[in-house]
């Protein structure tokens, strides 16, 4: 491979060897049509030859051109303009810009702009104002519904908690691969991971949330495998580039950012709020349970000094999310700047839960001379917050009863007010903390050199260091008689986790213009990665000072270490040939070397081609046609894996030593000595088309793609004496279409109309799994007696699909794994539906829709925009539906007192006509029903709560006013702007439940469908000024 | 021309810089978990997971043989539900795993003393799973034979649970290259006592079979002529100030009202005179009183009622025999044995049965602590010493019953009893799919039917283990 690129640069390089002939100079200035600032940067080249130049700083230019000669003026976003010379020495043109869209230069690789026209590959990009107007704290967030084929879910409405992005479907069969793009900031990768709490779920941050959106200039979604043939192996599942907001030459602008936001929960389960506390339908006001005791009026009568709580609004408080910032930015000719600073503090509705992001980041460009320029930029955050453990809180609202106060959670010595043996969350909230502080610098500084014009050479260097300290205290008894503890001994845990990425970059960049129509430029380099993480952590437990929590004052410590190294050596040559801006090749190759594959294993190549093809400029076409291309591309990209995955090992528990011995037990994990790097091929094919000066706009793109000798950790039978057998293990295919859609129906002086809608469908289907090996378990859930669900993996099907237990139904096929819900039920001769424990299939958790409308109208000084996205074709398995049917907390336990006959058939096939009492107890046939229908038998089928998850969502409205300039002139600013905006609210969705988006596994988990009790979502609503001066 | 030079140059110790080095690469050796283990450490390990699976085993069973009862109506191991157990599970298999591997290290190293301790605790785990699940996966695991490993019989595991405890006697009676040391929480490396656990547990298997054609009392008795001598011989694995017994976790758990460990009201009751009409001097050695000093028992499967959750009924508490911080998790005891032993002779000779039974509650009373004048008053009574004519298995079931408690043996027994306990009653709540009996084995665990579903057995939990038949 070697050789051929340098048979390539060679065969770049030749014709530079070009005698040059009669020469005089010209010289100019060139500047924008619409407000006649000097324009830099433009390209000036002799047509027909090699020969040019490039504007400078004050839009001047001087160059030696051949008597009788044209200039071709071009720069990125005006059109081009073509001068003959005509014996002038002086030529001073005014550049248009050209009708927005066409020429939208996207970043792609290494913070390398590129026209988007010119790709053979769909891209889309979000620009500073859409990312700042929905107020997402995280990045992340931020792009939701706005990107085809993007799929973006908030693991749930907790401060600061992770989002998931995932693009054009689930490329992995590993259950515990990260299935998330890679994150560039200025073209250099840094960490996006979350890391979740130990035990009970606390909702952490991916840490891309790290990064504040008022400094991002643009984020473009790299999507297939030939946007991504650059970054490697780390970009396997796209990449999302991130390009940061630089000084702009002349005045020094000064920007301040300040908003208020309010978070309440956008959806309530429905409740019953007949029955109080008590089992059986008697009443008990120490019982464990709520809501199996008589009604209110019932209670009333026995007690009339009893209350009645609605515990599930008491119990919560208003989200109050602030948010500051000012940047400063500006320049001169040669060097450029921008700094700010940010502060965010967000509290939840669940009360103590909270987060908070500090930011500083500075931005400098300098250009040495001409030949040489310098950048650097450092982003420095500290952020972090009190994760409550919102499952275990969720939880425990189930156990309270509606007829205590679960606001009045705390006695006057400290100790815990409740009711029989039950905890009170809001008590375990404020006590079991969970605060993590993370202390995060990204950085690169950026070299280019230019030697000559038609060379230039760059190093990127860049780091993402962070330390991530975690603090878990859950506090033992106070040594108060009677109390109610939340742990019996209390224990402290401690985390520091300290990780550093380095990533070096080394490339060259070959341009050369053939001739008037055909021109090239090559990229070969070198990039190295090197991630160094350790995690250490102690654990105390029973404190001897009863509220004095040091590691020092327990009397049993244990601890546990983690490192892990990882290198990635690549080497790489990008190839783009543009003929006549109508036909655009572009090739790539790559070579990743890795250290977590065996040796000899380890290097992998990979090729990528695509092509661009712009029709309009081939063929005369109708004058409402603006513009047409039909693109393709086909592409490969391995994928190593993580450290450590290969061969067998022991371990050592955290619980050593004890008595002064060590224990040691073979880890549960064995890797396949021959593993092999996973392959992913992908085409795509699409067009776009753009009518009517681009008033409307088509983007279709189909895209496929398979990975194949997947790296899976696939659970096995715990008697193979492992747990997850590391192997390669299978295929999996995704395709879809995607579909954007841009119009402006309306547009003139002052008002404007906008609309974008978005799009895409996803199939997914397991191709195959490695032989002995008949399913993989993504996930499970815990449903009561026998409702538990799991995602599982089989060949031939889609990802996702959830399994679990089901009504027994008349005629089913007997060999099917799916469910047959249009069949009858089968009635006991009990009277009751007959329970199926086979585990099939009840839904599928992946979306097959997904999409979004964004409509932005602005009229004089206001805008007004509006963003829907929806999801749909998606199943999840509703945990809190299980426990408020076994707690008879939901709505449609209120029929339990009722007798009814269950429709179905019984084993003979003969109607079922006898009549159940659905309650507990001895029932008006005198028949003793003891925990009655629903706990006896709705609780423990799965079927009954899998639910349809899809929805629409008013993601985002906001309502803008920028001063106009009338007002401006008697203020002392140069921007006003007022908005008011409103989030996450809920238009629709055939959910019984909170927010449907939550899930419990976090970001990284891919068990989205399975929501747990998770931190219910929220509606927020903003109020932002901004100024500036 | 210079430059491409220079340029092909540059690329060129790019290259070799980084693909003729392996070394740089060559990082992937993990630096958190050996790829070794020391004899000893497996050593460890695995005699305290074996205390740790007795105690694991005994809190899944200890409901259904009504040692102990839930606090709160309805709870699904007092009603015997369906439970899934995936965790216990898999905590069976690490040990056996680990075992398996301690077994083969030490036989190339010619520790033969680990090897034969190993396969005695192999046997060991080995019949705590297929006593709970009947047919398991054993001979296709523990390697990479198959991801897949087939369920054995479970009549068939008992020969090779009886075969490893013939080896492992055979090699703890030989020599030695390494001898076992404090690494051993069992027996501190004594082969004498690992060889008489090895016999006495060759006798607990040998009677598991009483119900089946098999049973060969003789059998029983040879193997137990070799077994313990005294409860010094018991084996037992005691706590650490590092880790407290889980059975006082339980205890202090309950005392700072995350409630558990509530004693069943049939346990109080034969106990506190109630049901036998003898007061047994243990009582106070075991479970709590309550405010009153009263002992109060809860009825399985009914919860508490109106009891409030401290203070009206009888609880596991801290300082007790079976619940302190530094109380042993009973593996074997001599007075175990002395019950096997009344049991098999019951047929053949009476008298031995006899005194072996009225021995066995002895060893355990001593074991407790309890004075030598209270033991003569209880044994003395004649509902207790009732004579060798009224002397019936029943009253062996039932004090062994009590000298095992929390032990996961005693739900074998009770299988092989068919329950018929004095005064035994069903649960309340009782899971209505047992067709108002009592349970007789675990449902597979989750993780095995998507694991390893096309070989998981379909099995109700009324299907008996093969020795329940």
């Amino acid at each position: 491979m070697k050789k051929q690129l340098l048979l390539l640069v060679l065969l770049l390089l030749a014709p530079l060897c070009n005698l040059l002939a009669q020469q005089k100079t010209i010289q100019g200035k060139v500047t924008a049509s619409s407000d006649n600032t000097p324009l830099p940067g433009v390209n000036i080249l002799e047509k027909g030859t090699n020969n040019g130049a490039v504007s400078d700083f004050d839009g001047n230019y001087t160059l030696e051109v051949q008597e009788g000669a044209t200039l071709v003026f071009s720069s990125i976003g005006f059109e081009k303009k073509e001068i003959t010379v005509n014996g002038r020495t002086t030529l001073n043109t005014a550049m248009v810009e050209t009708t927005e869209g066409l020429d939208e230069v996207v970043v792609t690789s290494f913070g390398i702009e590129q026209e988007k026209k010119a790709l053979g590959y769909a891209v889309q990009e979000i620009n500073a104002e859409e990312i700042t107007k929905t107020k997402q704290p995280n990045v992340v967030s931020a792009l939701q519904g706005k990107v085809a084929g993007v799929q973006i879910t908030n693991s749930g409405g907790a401060p600061g908690q992770s989002a998931r992005i995932i693009i054009r479907g689930i490329n992995s069969l590993d259950p515990n691969a990260d299935n998330q793009p890679l994150f560039v900031v200025d073209g250099v990768p840094i960490d996006n991971s979350t890391t979740e709490s130990v035990g009970t779920p606390r909702g952490l941050s991916n840490r891309a949330a790290d990064i504040n959106p008022n400094d991002i200039e643009s984020m473009n979604v790299l999507k297939g495998a030939a946007a991504t043939a650059l970054y490697g192996v780390r970009a396997a599942n796209g990449a999302v580039i991130i390009t940061t907001k630089k000084g702009k030459a002349g005045q020094v602008r000064i920007n301040i950012n300040s908003s208020v936001g309010f978070d309440e929960i956008n959806q309530y389960p429905e409740f019953q709020e007949v029955y109080g506390q008590g089992f059986s339908g008697v009443y008990d006001p120490n019982s464990f349970w709520p809501n199996w005791g008589p009604s209110i009026d019932e209670i009333q009568e026995i007690d009339p000094s009893a209350r009645f709580y609605n515990i599930w609004r008491d119990a919560f408080r208003t989200g109050v999310q602030t948010d500051n910032s000012i940047s400063v930015s500006g320049g001169n000719e040669t060097t450029t700047f921008y700094g700010s600073l940010g502060r965010l503090k967000h509290e939840g509705i669940i009360p103590f839960s909270d987060w908070g992001r500090i930011s500083a980041k500075l931005n400098g460009q300098v250009k040495l001379s001409d030949k040489f320029t310098f950048s650097a930029n450092i982003n420095y955050t500290v952020s972090g917050g009190n994760r409550v453990p919102h499952d275990r809180f969720m939880e425990r609202m189930v156990y309270w009863t509606p007829n205590a106060d679960i606001t009045d959670y705390i006695n006057e010595d400290g100790t815990m007010r409740s009711v029989g043996t039950n905890t009170n969350p809001i008590y375990d909230a404020r006590f079991s903390t969970y605060k993590d502080e993370v202390n995060r610098t990204i950085g690169n500084v950026r070299f280019t050199y230019s030697p000559v014009k038609w060379l230039d050479i760059n190093y990127l260097l860049g780091t993402d260091y962070y330390s991530d300290k975690r603090t878990e205290i859950t506090p033992g008894p106070l040594g108060i008689d009677g109390e109610n503890a939340l742990d019996s001994q209390g224990f402290i845990r401690e985390t520091r986790i300290n990780s550093r990425d380095i990533n070096s970059n080394f490339y060259l960049t070959f341009k050369n213009t053939w001739s008037d129509k055909l021109s090239s430029t090559l990229r070969v380099g070198n990039d190295v990665f090197q991630r160094d993480y350790e995690q250490v952590s102690a654990l105390g437990e029973d404190f001897v000072i009863p509220r004095f929590y040091d590691l020092s004052y327990t009397s049993q410590i244990s601890n546990s270490q983690d490192k892990r190294k990882r290198r990635l050596v690549g080497f790489y040559g990008d190839l783009l040939v543009d003929y006549d801006e109508m036909v655009f090749l572009n090739l790539t190759a790559r070579n990743d070397f890795t250290s977590t594959l065996p040796i000899g294993n380890n290097s992998f190549f990979y090729p990528s081609a695509n092509l661009g093809f712009i029709f309009t400029q081939a063929f005369d076409m109708p004058d409402f046609f603006t513009f047409g291309k039909v693109r393709a591309s086909i592409a490969q990209v391995g994928k190593d894996t993580d450290p450590y995955q290969i061969g067998q090992t022991y371990t050592s528990s955290e619980i050593y030593p004890l008595g002064g011995q060590v224990g040691f037990s073979r880890f549960s994990q064995f890797g396949d000595l021959q593993l092999i790097p996973e392959k992913t091929t992908s085409i795509e094919f699409g067009t776009d088309l753009r009518f009517f000066e681009n008033r409307l706009g088509l983007d279709l793109t189909y895209y496929k793609s398979n990975s194949k000798d997947q790296i899976i950790p696939v659970p096995v039978s715990n008697a193979v004496g492992f747990s997850t057998f590391v192997t390669n293990a299978g295929e999996i295919e995704n395709q879809g279409v995607e579909a954007i859609l841009r119009a402006t129906p309306i547009k003139n002086e002052n008002f404007r109309w906008d609309i974008t809608f978005n799009a895409s469908y996803n199939k997914n289907e397991v191709k195959n799994i490695r032989e002995g090996i008949d399913e993989i378990e993504v996930g499970t859930q815990y449903g009561y007696a026998g409702s538990t669900v799991s995602l599982r993996l089989i060949e031939g099907e889609a990802y996702g699909n959830i399994f679990g237990s089901s009504y027994e139904r008349a005629g089913a096929d007997p060999n099917s794994i799916f469910l047959n819900s249009d069949l009858p039920q089968v009635i006991d001769a009990n009277g009751f539906p007959i329970r199926n424990g086979d585990q099939l299939v009840l839904g599928n958790v992946t979306p097959k829709w997904i999409g979004g409308l964004n409509n932005e109208f602005t009229y004089k000084g206001f805008d007004l925009s509006f963003l829907i996205d929806f999801r749909a074709g998606v199943d999840q398995y509703n945990q809190y539906d299980n426990f408020f049917s076994a707690f008879g907390i939901a709505k449609y336990t209120l029929n339990r007192n009722e007798t009814i006959v269950f429709d179905g058939v019984l084993e003979d096939g003969s109607p079922n006509t006898q009549p159940v009492f659905l309650g507990q107890g001895v029932g008006p046939d005198g028949r003793d029903y003891g925990a009655g229908y629903y706990r006896n038998n709705y609780r423990t089928v799965s079927e009954n709560f899998i639910h349809d998850a899809s929805f629409i969502k008013l993601r985002n409205i906001s309502l803008g006013y920028n001063f106009q300039e009338k007002v401006l002139e008697k203020l002392p600013f140069s921007s006003v702007r007022l908005s008011v905006a409103a989030n996450n609210i809920i238009l629709y969705t055939p959910w019984d439940g909170f927010d449907p988006e939550s899930f419990s596994a976090g970001a990284s988990g891919n068990a989205t469908g399975l929501t747990g009790l998770g931190y219910p979502g929220v509606q927020s609503y903003y109020f932002t000024l901004n100024i500036g001066l | 021309m210079n430059l491409y030079k220079q340029l092909r140059n540059l690329l060129f110790i790019g290259c070799i810089a980084f693909i003729g080095c392996d070394d740089y690469l060559d990082i992937n050796e993990n630096p958190n978990n050996p790829s070794e283990a020391p004899l000893a450490g497996l050593m460890t390990n695995s005699t305290f997971e074996s205390a740790q699976n007795t105690f694991r085993m005994a809190s899944i069973s200890t409901n259904y043989v009504q040692y102990i009862a839930s606090p709160n109506a309805g709870s699904s191991s007092d009603i015997m539900d369906p439970v899934d157990y995936s965790t216990t599970w898999s905590n069976m298999y690490n040990v056996m795993t680990d075992l398996s591997d301690l077994v083969a290290q030490a036989e190339s190293s010619g520790a033969n003393h680990y090897q034969g301790a190993a396969q005695i605790m192999l046997a060991y785990n080995l019949a705590l799973t297929v006593d709970a699940w009947g047919d398991i996966p054993f001979s296709e695991g523990f390697s990479f034979g198959t991801l897949t490993p087939a369920y054995d019989d479970d009549a068939a595991l008992y020969d090779e649970i009886l075969s490893l405890l013939d080896l492992g006697i055979q090699n703890l009676s030989q020599p030695t290259d390494f001898s076992i040391g404090q690494d051993d929480f069992i027996y501190n490396g004594d082969p004498a006592q690992w060889v008489k656990l090895g016999y006495m547990l060759k006798a607990r298997y040998f009677n598991h079979y009483s119900k089946t054609d098999s049973y060969d009392p003789n059998a029983v008795l040879a193997a137990l002529e070799n077994g313990f001598e005294s409860n010094a011989d018991d084996a037992k694995v005691t706590y650490f100030e590092e880790e407290f017994n889980p059975w006082a976790s339980v205890a202090r758990s309950n005392a700072n009202l995350i409630l558990g460990g509530w004693i069943s009201e049939q346990f109080v009751q034969a106990l506190d005179g109630t049901t036998f009409g003898v007061v047994d001097p243990r009582l106070p050695t075991m479970i709590s009183t309550t405010d009153d000093g009263d002992y109060v028992g809860t009825e399985n499967g009914a919860g508490r009622g109106n009891a409030p959750e401290a203070g009206a009924r009888s609880v596991l508490e801290l300082g007790d025999y079976y619940s302190s911080d530094l109380s042993p998790v009973l593996i074997a005891t001599y007075a175990e044995q002395k019950f096997i032993e009344a049991e098999a002779s019951f047929e053949t000779d009476k008298s031995r049965s006899y005194n072996a039974y009225l021995a066995g509650i002895e060893a355990n009373m001593q074991k407790l602590g309890i004075a030598q004048q209270e033991i003569s008053t209880y044994l003395s009574n004649e509902v207790v010493s009732m004579g060798l004519d009224a002397f019936t298995k029943d009253a062996i079931f039932k004090e062994k019953w009590v000298a095992l408690f929390l032990n996961p043996e005693t739900w074998v027994d009770a299988r092989r009893h068919d329950y018929q306990y004095e005064d035994f009653t069903l649960p309340a709540n009782i899971n209505p799919q047992l067709n108002s009996q009592f349970i007789r084995r675990l449902v597979y665990p989750n993780s095995e039917v998507s694991r390893n579903g096309r070989n998981v057995p379909d099995v109700t939990l009324l299907d008996q283990i093969f020795w329940d038949e």
